[in-house]
């Protein structure tokens, strides 16, 4: 599903994020992308979804080289990964169902099966009862929730999550975790930059290790 | 096709929510905007009504040939022969008997047509020559007057002729000045469009990160920009009916001391759609320019 070979990525002024990348992620894979602060974890998850594009390497995503994927077709790309933010990137000047049904009034869906949509995954997250709050109004494990709706309601095959539990409580936590073993459970390929052993630990899955910009080890 | 009109759907009612959220705004662009249209398409509609004005009077300049009272009937027969000549198109003689009934017609001087003995007016040609540079004219005007028994001549359509002149330049004026005010209209709405772009920079960067292209991102603004091109319009149609309404009184008051039933006339339904279209097409383009800018900007500053 994503390949990448010998990619590195130096960013402007001469810091090179990753260093020669080789890392292969099947379909169906429950991966967890460990390492410090600063490296490389979430500069790994941008390239994928083509919001920085690699200095040299080559990297497929789903059977697309990212290399030469044009400026246009990046939108077509993205359509198809669910993208959970640290900081939730949610919409302030809109309640819960407009920030989840975001992505499909983009992919241009018809608004009732939209709603209807969103409404469902709203539901799965468990925050039926708040889909006409607004994010102000949410707990920051509430407005994880959010983000995790609006990256699932257009069923992507691929979820990138940096670092889901990073500002959350452990008990949020546990609960985002086991909400992402549902998904892995039903054949999404998740990959997981994070910090937490615990939830690596209550998981299982691959762990790829990540210093200074090398993959140092990969175990299952 | 199902798609596109949804999303042309969804762009226009985004469009629009933004308006309503920020009615102060939406009202000084519009305003700003009639403003800048009222002048250009407000010359237009007085420059028509002078044209109307100036219709009614004869556009053919002609001369007029005053004979002498003690003219010998010889002399007015070569007179006419002369008139026959390939440099006239088209001569009229005016008996001096016309002349005084339709100088009785005029109600205020049938008093004093009255109490004549005589008819103190002169038999007349009323010329139209083939000519109508005003060189030819002159010259013309010369040599009829040069003939035995003319005691005069008359170049009548002159006045005529510079207020044509004169309205020519209008018309110029109104092509300077609406090409002007369209680049107005570009840089306001433009402006109005930045201001919204850069106030959405989260909207956009999140939009763009879960699949948005830039099309969809562009669409709503450029409905922003058509719609609120579209209410400067409707101002300046409000500010040249106000003007309008203003100036009624005064012009009908001006043509009656003429004694004339002139009034203004207001602009056409072709004439308003077709300012309304291109108001709205420039807010468009202006929308169009900025927000092709703001989101390379939006872009290189993520």
């Amino acid at each position: 599903m994503i390949e990448f070979s010998q990619v590195t990525k130096r960013y402007p002024g001469g810091h090179e994020a990753l260093t020669g990348v080789s890392l292969i992620i099947e379909k169906g894979e429950l991966v967890f992308l460990t390492g410090h602060s600063g490296a490389g974890k979430s500069t790994l998850l941008k390239l994928i979804a083509s919001i920085e594009r690699p200095t040299s390497g080559v990297l497929s995503v789903s059977g697309q080289n990212i290399n030469r994927l044009s400026h246009r077709a990046v939108p077509y790309l993205r359509r198809n990964i669910g993208l959970i933010f640290q900081d939730h990137k949610l919409l302030f000047d809109r309640n819960v169902i407009e920030n989840v049904v975001l992505p499909l009034d983009i992919a241009g869906l018809d608004r009732r099966e939209s709603l209807k949509r969103a409404r469902a995954v709203i539901d799965k997250v468990g925050l039926l009862n708040r889909e006409k709050a607004h994010p102000v109004s949410l707990s920051g494990g509430e407005q994880q929730r959010v983000c995790i709706a609006r990256a699932l309601v257009n069923r992507p095959a691929l979820l990138l999550a940096d670092e889901p539990t990073g500002n959350l409580d452990a008990g949020y936590a546990a609960d985002i975790m086991a909400m992402f073993r549902d998904f892995y459970l039903v054949g999404t390929t998740l990959l997981i930059a994070t910090h937490d052993d615990r939830a690596i630990a209550a998981l299982g899955g691959r762990i790829v290790h990540l210093d200074h910009g090398k993959v140092e080890e990969v175990q299952a | 096709m199902i798609g596109w009109l949804r999303h042309q759907k969804h762009a226009l009612g985004s469009a629009l929510r933004r308006l309503r959220t920020q009615p102060l705004a939406t009202l000084l662009t519009a305003l700003a905007m009639g403003v800048a249209i009222s002048l250009p398409s407000g010359l237009y509609l007085m420059l028509g009504n002078l044209n109307r004005l100036a219709g009614g009077l004869p556009a053919q300049p002609e001369i007029s040939v005053f004979l002498d009272a003690e003219a010998s009937a010889a002399q007015k027969q070569a007179l006419a022969t002369r008139l026959k000549g390939p440099d006239i198109a088209e001569a009229r003689f005016a008996p001096k008997e016309e002349a005084l009934a339709a100088l009785s017609m005029a109600q205020d001087l049938s008093d004093i047509t009255a109490g004549l003995t005589e008819n103190p007016l002169p038999d007349a040609w009323i010329v139209r020559p083939k000519a109508s540079s005003r060189e030819d004219l002159a010259k013309l005007s010369d040599d009829l007057a040069g003939l035995p028994g003319v005691a005069e001549t008359h170049v009548d359509s002159q006045w005529a002729e510079r207020l044509q002149a004169a309205l020519a330049i209008g018309r110029t004026s109104v092509w300077l000045l609406s090409g002007l005010f369209a680049i107005a209209l570009l840089a306001i709405s433009g402006n109005a469009i930045r201001a919204q772009v850069l106030s959405r920079r989260d909207e956009i960067l999140v939009s763009r990160l879960i699949g948005a292209t830039d099309r969809y991102i562009r669409r709503p603004f450029l409905y922003l920009g058509a719609v609120q091109g579209l209410l400067g319009g409707l101002a300046a149609g409000a500010v040249l009916a106000l003007a309008g309404w203003m100036l009624h009184k005064p012009v009908a008051h001006l043509a009656s001391l003429y004694g004339s039933i002139f009034s203004l006339l207001p602009p056409t339904a072709i004439e308003v759609a077709a300012v309304l279209g291109l108001t709205t097409l420039f807010g468009w383009l202006g929308a169009w320019i900025s927000v092709t800018r703001a989101l390379r900007q939006v872009e290189a500053s993520r």
